[in-house]
């Protein structure tokens, strides 16, 4: 049985009496421990469905399900517990004016979760972090930091499903595969399911056990591993995204310790 | 003591205490490397001195009339700064008006950003319907001059020193309001929110913990801003005789009693009126100080 199930989702915007259709009649659906991925150019919709998932868009039509359960409106803190999510942007996710420590104890101040002092520590330990980063500000670590930083936020309240917003898009090369290589071994040690997002198919290569490439907020194709690697699209865009990362899926990303 | 700055210091601290303590230190060189800002906390630590021990620094009963040395000038001995109309002491008034200003001056700085803060962030979080109905009642506290709306509450409430108090306060909280929801507005949006909404935190949480925070810089510095325009307020209601009432030695209303005086005997009027001057330029200087100090990213790395 899959875990996410998203059926028929619509997400439209209304923004100075025009209607935009972010997302349109997009369904998928992921088994537990397996990572999936999302594809597509900027405005393709991709971001949309994670954000729809979370409750920060409005979802305008279909259906969301996790676990065989429609999720219920506002989120609520069980939904919080099963899901979180990763940021794009690792310099907007985080609070300035919060320390490391105040971040990472922040959900378990909301959900009363004790023994924080342990567990922020164990925290830093499992995303690869010096534990004496503890009480530093956001602008005193460097992006591929602060993105473990909002890795480690995301597992404080253990989930099993981690929705990846373009997770290592802000991030340069070789800081991009270390994030990849921790987020890997993390779902290996933790059997996460992962909802991903990239613009980037060699990350996708690199992540997902299957893709779902989206254009103009619809589904284009979905392809397996086996399909990307092989090279077996049958439709011209995902041919052409193919293309355009052809030649960095090649690269070896796998050569960078997490 | 050189432990004790070296356990400050501590760039990787090992406790949530000393962390903060740290903070606190941090923020305390930076301000100590601003020469202005320490004069300015120099006065206001001076206010709060001289307030405190009042009744032990003033020479003479700030109340004790003596008709026969009534408006000697300054220099005179005995009478440093002078006397005024009914022969009281001018230095000591002075002195024991200290307290009077900053009852007022704390009062207001506790109450009115305080309530700012509430609505501005409300306000700004909620947005809609919450916004615009909380923003048009800004609208009109702002749109009245601020003696006058507090000349009105005062007239409505009767002359006294809470009641105007309380009529600063009501005239103060608008500025603070906008400035807290211009914030809210560009944070509200941003993805920490969004990451604190998802991991289930509520409204109050979301506002407290983690709009207020952003907020509160800017707040604190209009507000050490301010201080000197609620100095000059409450000096305007005392002087109106509709804020403190006499013989109390508040500032304003010596520079009223003075003002019949003021060709031939300046003294009387200028000397609480210097007072309110530096105490003023003290909290303006602070405020300035302040603006450096709250904001974490000039923290040495």
């Amino acid at each position: 049985m899959s875990l996410i199930e998203v059926e028929n989702l619509t997400v439209t915007f209304r923004a100075n009496g025009r209607v935009v259709r972010a997302v349109e009649g997009v369904s998928l659906s992921v088994t537990a421990k397996e990572s999936y991925g999302l594809v597509g150019e900027s405005g393709s919709g991709k971001s949309t469905i994670l954000r729809a998932i979370c409750g920060l868009a409005p979802v305008s039509g279909g259906a969301i399900r996790i676990g065989g359960k429609t999720i219920p409106t506002p989120r609520g803190r069980a939904f919080a517990r099963q899901v979180q999510m990763v940021f794009q942007d690792p310099y907007a996710s985080l609070h300035p004016r919060h320390t490391i420590d105040r971040t990472l104890s922040e959900p378990l101040a909301i959900h009363g979760i004790g023994d924080s002092d342990a567990r922020v520590m164990g925290a830093l330990d499992d995303v690869g972090l010096p534990r004496n980063f503890r009480f530093r500000y956001p602008h005193q670590l460097s992006g591929g930091q602060r993105q473990r930083v909002a890795i480690a936020r995301a597992l404080m309240l253990e989930p099993g499903i981690l929705l990846l917003d373009e997770p290592t898009s802000a991030l340069d090369a070789s800081v991009q595969a270390e994030v990849l290589n921790l987020l890997n071994r993390l779902r290996d040690e933790r059997g996460l399911t992962f909802l991903m997002v990239s613009h980037d198919l060699a990350v996708i290569d690199h992540m997902c056990d299957r893709v779902l490439v989206m254009q103009n907020g619809r589904a284009v194709e979905e392809l397996s591993r086996e399909d990307l690697s092989g090279a077996r699209m049958k439709t011209a865009y995902a041919r052409s995204l193919f293309d355009a990362s052809a030649d960095r899926m090649l690269g070896d990303l796998e050569g960078t310790p997490a | 003591m050189a432990g004790l700055r070296v356990w400050l210091m501590d760039p990787n601290p090992t406790s949530r205490r000393q962390a903060r303590l740290g903070q606190f230190w941090l923020g305390w060189l930076r301000l100590r490397r601003n020469p202005l800002a320490v004069s300015g906390l120099v006065i206001v630590g001076l206010l709060l001195v001289v307030a405190a021990f009042a009744p032990v620094i003033a020479p003479h009963d700030p109340l004790a009339q003596d008709l026969s040395r009534r408006l000697l000038p300054p220099g005179t001995p005995g009478n440093l700064l002078g006397t005024d109309d009914f022969g009281r002491d001018i230095l000591s008034r002075i002195i024991t008006g200290s307290r009077i200003t900053l009852y007022i001056v704390g009062l207001v700085a506790v109450t009115a950003p305080f309530l700012g803060l509430l609505i501005g962030t409300v306000s700004g979080y909620f947005g809609g319907w919450t916004d615009a109905v909380l923003m048009r009642i800004t609208d009109i506290f702002l749109a009245f001059p601020r003696l006058i709306l507090a000349l009105a509450l005062v007239a409505v409430l009767g002359p006294g020193i809470e009641n105007a108090v309380l009529a600063i306060a009501l005239t103060a909280w608008p500025p603070y309001a906008r400035v807290a929801r211009a914030e809210t507005l560009t944070v509200r949006n941003s993805d920490y929110i969004a990451a604190v909404r998802l991991q289930g935190a509520g409204v109050p949480r979301i506002i407290l913990g983690h709009v207020v925070p952003t907020c509160l810089p800017s707040v604190i510095i209009r507000v050490t801003l301010d201080m000197a325009g609620v100095i000059l307020i409450a000096a305007g209601l005392g002087f109106l005789g509709l804020g403190v009432q006499p013989p109390l030695p508040e500032w304003g209303l010596m520079i009223s009693s003075g003002r019949k005086y003021l060709f031939e005997q300046w003294w009387v009027s200028t000397m609480p009126g210097l007072a309110i001057f530096i105490v003023s330029l003290g909290f303006n200087l602070l405020g300035d100080g302040l603006r450096d100090v709250l904001d974490p990213k000039s923290a040495p790395k």
